[in-house]
C-alpha cells in the first residue's frame, strides 16, 4: 500500500476497477448432481448468442466412476464446437488444462474465448475449485469466478438434498441456483424444493430453466450482491450456516484485515466462503474482498459505488463460526486499533 | 455433448480480448497509416480525428467519428511529390502542423506546413516552414499541443551531419504568429554534426536522429526527448534557444537501438519509454516498452518492461513485431489522461493494454490482434500508432492497408 511512485488516480489498492473482475476472464462453475440438468443449460446456453466465445470445461477430475476406469490415461482434448465456443475435457489437474488454455490463447493458437465455464462432476464439492482461483497466481491473475451456480431437478431434488450432504454443500455455496425440470414435476414438489433451497441459502439468486431454458443474460451476469436486503442467518446443515455481516461505519482497513488474519489462523478450514463489499475508510468505491478458508483474495477497490448506501456487506457460509462471534471479535480488534 | 468436431487452426488466431472492435475503416482503400493522429473537436461538435499516411501518396485524412461504429471519410490530401511523406501530425485548436519528410536529402518540398482546419472538409495552408537542405531529408516527426512551439526531429540546410543517417535533430519552431513560425532553439546529440567526434555505430545502425520531442504543460521546461540510437534525453527547455541535456538514459547496446518516445507520468515520477521495432521477422527482438523511475530526473532507471507474448508466436505471421507508439497523455482536451495504464501499439502483435499501477509488475490487461487485413503486403496486420480520446474510444491504425480501427476498453 505503500508505493513509491504514488498516482492521485489510484487507491490504497491500485488502480480502481469498473467491476469487480477487472480485466480478467470471467468464469462459471457449474455443479450439481448427475441428471439434473447442467449439460442441457450449458449446451442451450451454447447456442445462444451471449454464449458465443464460450470455453467449457468439463472437469471429471476427482472423481473415480467405473467410467473413467475405462478411459485409457491421455492428454486433455480441445475441441472447437460451433458457435465459436471452446471444450475442453480435463481428465488431468484443472490448473493445468486452464493455464494451458491460457499458454495457448497468448500464443494465438487457440481460437479466441471471453468466458470459461466449468462443468463439474456430479459429486464434486465446488470448495476445492474455488480455492483453486484463490491458490494459483496466475490462474487468480486471469481468471476471476463470477458466479457459483448449482442445479438442482424439481423431480428429484428435494430427495437428493436430503440425502446426500454434498448436493447440500452444493447449495448453499452457491450464487445463484437453477432449478430444472419444473415442467414435469408436480407444483407441490417445485414450492418444496423452492422452500428448502431458500432455507438452505437465502443469499443466491433462485431461477428456474425449463428445457435448459434460461434468459441467458441471467446466466451470464455476475451473481448479485444483495445489496441492502434483510436476510436472516440460513438454517445450519452439517453445520454450515450463513450469515451477513453488516456495518454502516467505514471500516478502517487495517481492521478488518486483522480480523480476517485472526479468523482464517484461528478457524481457517471452517470459512467455507466470505464474499462482500466494504466501506473502506479514505477508499472512494467500495472495497470487495473474497475469502476461500485460509486464502484471501486481492481486494480490489471500484471506482464508483452503485447507489447511495454506503453500508459494508460480508456473506460468511461458514462451518460453525457464528455471527456473533465474528462481530465480537471485530470489535475487540476495533476497541484496541 | 456432442460437438461439431473440427481442427483447431494452430498459429496466428486473432485476439480481442477487454477490447471491443467498434468498426473499421480502410480509408478509401488508402489505409497505409503513419503516428500522427490527433482528435478535434469542430465548431459545429463533429469529432474529427486527423491522421497521417505512413507514405504517398496520401498526405492526411480527416474521419469523422462522433459516432465511433460509424467512422466518416471527411477529406483526404494528397501529396505534391511521389518521394515525400507526412508521417506525423498534431493539432492545436484548428491549427494542424504537418511533417514533410523527403527520400534523400536535398530533395523538396521538406519541412513543417501549417493547416488552418476549422472547416475540416477545407484544410487550408496557412505557412510552410522550410526544412529542406542539401544534407536534410525535413521533418519525420513533430509535437504540436500549445498552439505556440512546434517541437520537431527535422533536419536544416545549414546542418551538415557526420554520418548520414544522422540528419534529424531536435528543433523548436515559434508559431505564436501562425502565418510567420520561426525557430526558436534546436539541440542535437554532440557528435552527430560533421566536424564534432562521431559516435560508435550500432549493430543496426539506424542512426543517431530525434525522433519523439514530447512536451507538457505540468513542465514546460522539460522535453523528453528520444534520438533512436542515442537514447534519450530528458532537455531543459526553459530558455528555448538553449537546451541543455538534464539526463540521458539508453539501453542499447546491448539492445539494438531506435528509442522512440518517452511519455512522464508526473505524479508517479515514471517515465514510460518505447523502442521501435523496425525489422521483419522479429530480427530485432526485444523491442519493449520500458518503465522508468524518474523520482530523480537527473538519475534514471529502469524498473520493468511490459510483457509481450512468446516472440516464436509471433516472429513469421508477417512484418514486424515489438514495440512501437503508445497513447502519449498528450496535454489537449480531446486525449485520455492516465498513469495507471500504458496503451501501445505492437506491429503484429496488435495493440495492448498494461495496468502499472504496481510499475515493478505491468500487467497486461487488454489485447487486440485483428486479422490481416485486406491486401497487405506485411501477411499479418501492422498496428502502427494509437490515440485514445477523452471519453475513452480508443483508435488504432494498420501500417500498410488497414486503415483505422475504432474500439472500446472493456477492463
Amino acid at each position: 500500500m505503500n508505493s513509491p511512485f504514488p498516482s492521485r488516480t489510484a487507491g490504497p489498492f491500485g488502480r480502481r476497477l469498473k467491476r469487480e473482475r477487472g480485466a480478467r476472464l470471467p468464469v462459471m462453475v457449474i455443479t450439481g448432481f448427475l441428471g439434473s440438468g447442467k449439460t442441457t443449460l450449458i449446451k442451450r446456453f451454447l447456442g445462444t448468442a451471449e454464449g458465443q466465445g464460450t470455453a467449457v470445461v468439463i472437469n471429471e477430475f476427482g472423481t473415480t466412476g467405473v467410467d473413467d476406469l475405462l478411459v485409457r490415461p491421455s492428454a486433455d482434448e480441445t475441441i472447437l464446437l460451433g458457435n465459436g465456443c471452446l471444450c475442453c475435457i480435463t481428465r488431468s489437474d484443472l490448473q493445468q488444462t486452464l493455464r494451458r488454455m491460457l499458454f495457448e490463447h497468448e500464443r494465438g493458437e487457440l481460437p479466441d474465448f471471453r468466458r470459461v465455464v466449468i462443468e463439474t462432476s456430479g459429486l464434486a464439492d465446488p470448495s476445492p475449485i474455488l480455492l483453486t482461483f484463490a491458490t494459483d497466481r496466475a490462474l487468480g491473475d486471469m481468471f476471476h469466478v463470477e458466479a457459483l451456480v448449482t442445479v438442482v431437478d424439481a423431480v428429484t431434488g428435494s430427495d437428493t438434498l436430503a440425502w446426500s450432504a454434498e448436493a447440500r454443500k452444493q447449495a448453499i455455496l452457491a450464487d445463484r441456483l437453477i432449478i430444472t425440470k419444473t415442467d414435469i414435476a408436480g407444483e407441490g414438489a417445485i414450492s418444496a424444493l423452492t422452500e428448502r433451497l431458500h432455507v438452505l441459502n437465502p443469499n443466491a439468486e433462485l431461477l428456474e430453466a425449463v428445457n435448459g431454458e434460461i434468459d441467458p443474460s441471467r446466466l451470464s451476469q455476475p451473481a448479485p450482491q444483495h445489496r441492502n436486503v434483510f436476510l436472516a442467518e440460513a438454517e445450519h446443515s452439517d453445520d454450515i450456516g450463513s450469515f451477513v455481516l453488516t456495518e454502516e461505519r467505514p471500516l478502517p482497513w487495517p481492521v478488518f484485515a486483522r480480523t480476517m488474519d485472526t479468523l482464517m489462523q484461528l478457524r481457517g478450514p471452517d470459512l467455507l466462503r466470505v464474499k462482500g463489499f466494504l466501506n473502506v475508510k479514505d477508499c472512494n468505491g467500495p472495497v470487495l474482498v473474497q475469502f476461500v478458508q485460509h486464502l484471501a483474495h486481492p481486494p480490489v477497490e471500484l471506482e464508483d459505488w452503485p447507489d447511495e448506501s454506503r453500508q459494508s456487506r460480508l456473506v460468511f457460509i461458514t462451518r460453525n463460526v457464528s455471527e456473533r462471534q465474528v462481530r465480537e471479535l471485530l470489535a475487540a480488534i476495533r476497541n484496541v486499533a | 455433448m456432442s460437438v461439431a468436431m473440427s481442427p483447431l487452426n494452430k498459429t496466428a488466431e486473432p485476439v480481442s480480448w477487454n477490447f471491443k472492435l467498434l468498426a473499421q475503416d480502410d480509408l478509401g482503400g488508402f489505409g497505409g497509416m503513419g503516428e500522427g493522429m490527433s482528435l478535434q473537436i469542430a465548431k459545429d461538435g463533429r469529432r474529427v480525428i486527423w491522421l497521417a499516411h505512413e507514405s504517398a501518396p496520401k498526405n492526411f485524412t480527416a474521419v469523422d467519428v462522433s459516432d465511433p461504429r460509424k467512422p466518416k471519410v471527411l477529406v483526404q490530401t494528397d501529396l505534391p511529390k511521389p518521394y515525400m511523406r507526412s508521417n506525423s501530425l498534431e493539432l492545436s485548436g484548428d491549427i494542424m502542423a504537418v511533417a514533410y519528410q523527403t527520400q534523400k536529402v536535398g530533395q523538396q518540398p521538406a519541412g513543417l506546413e501549417l493547416f488552418d482546419v476549422s472547416i475540416p472538409e477545407k484544410p487550408r495552408s496557412i505557412a510552410f516552414f522550410d526544412c529542406s537542405g542539401p544534407h536534410s531529408r525535413g521533418v519525420h516527426q513533430l509535437w504540436f499541443c500549445d498552439g505556440e512551439y512546434v517541437h520537431m526531429a527535422s533536419g536544416a540546410a545549414d546542418f551538415e551531419p557526420s554520418h548520414p543517417l544522422d540528419d534529424q535533430f531536435y528543433r523548436c519552431i515559434d508559431v505564436r504568429n501562425p502565418s510567420k513560425p520561426v525557430e526558436a532553439g534546436r539541440w542535437w546529440m554532440p557528435g552527430t554534426r560533421k566536424g564534432e567526434t562521431p559516435l560508435p555505430r550500432h549493430r543496426l545502425d539506424k542512426g543517431y536522429r530525434a525522433h519523439n520531442t514530447n512536451v507538457y504543460k505540468q513542465r514546460k521546461d522539460r522535453l523528453y526527448l528520444c534520438y533512436i540510437d542515442g537514447g534519450m534525453f530528458i532537455m531543459d527547455i526553459a530558455d528555448k534557444s538553449k537546451p541543455k541535456p538534464v539526463s540521458h538514459w539508453t539501453n542499447s547496446p546491448p539492445y539494438t537501438g531506435f528509442m522512440h518516445t518517452a511519455v512522464p507520468l508526473f505524479d508517479r515520477g515514471l517515465l514510460i519509454v518505447t523502442d521501435e521495432s523496425t525489422e521483419n521477422n522479429a530480427e530485432d527482438w526485444p523491442k519493449l516498452v520500458w518503465i522508468v523511475d524518474a523520482r530523480d530526473e537527473s538519475n534514471l532507471v529502469s524498473i520493468a518492461t511490459c510483457p509481450l507474448p512468446p516472440v516464436d508466436a509471433y516472429a513469421r505471421r508477417g512484418g514486424r513485431f515489438g514495440a512501437h507508439n503508445i497513447h502519449e497523455n498528450p496535454p489537449v482536451p480531446t486525449a485520455w489522461q492516465s498513469d495507471q495504464i500504458v496503451i501501445g501499439t505492437f506491429f503484429n502483435g496488435g495493440l495492448r493494454a498494461y495496468d502499472i499501477s504496481n510499475p515493478y509488475q505491468p500487467k497486461e490487461v487488454a489485447t487486440f490482434v485483428p486479422p490481416p487485413p485486406k491486401g497487405t503486403p506485411a501477411g499479418a496486420v501492422q498496428l502502427n500508432d494509437v490515440f485514445v480520446d477523452e471519453r475513452g474510444i480508443v483508435y488504432t491504425v494498420d501500417r500498410h492497408t488497414g486503415g483505422l480501427y475504432t474500439l472500446e476498453m472493456d477492463f
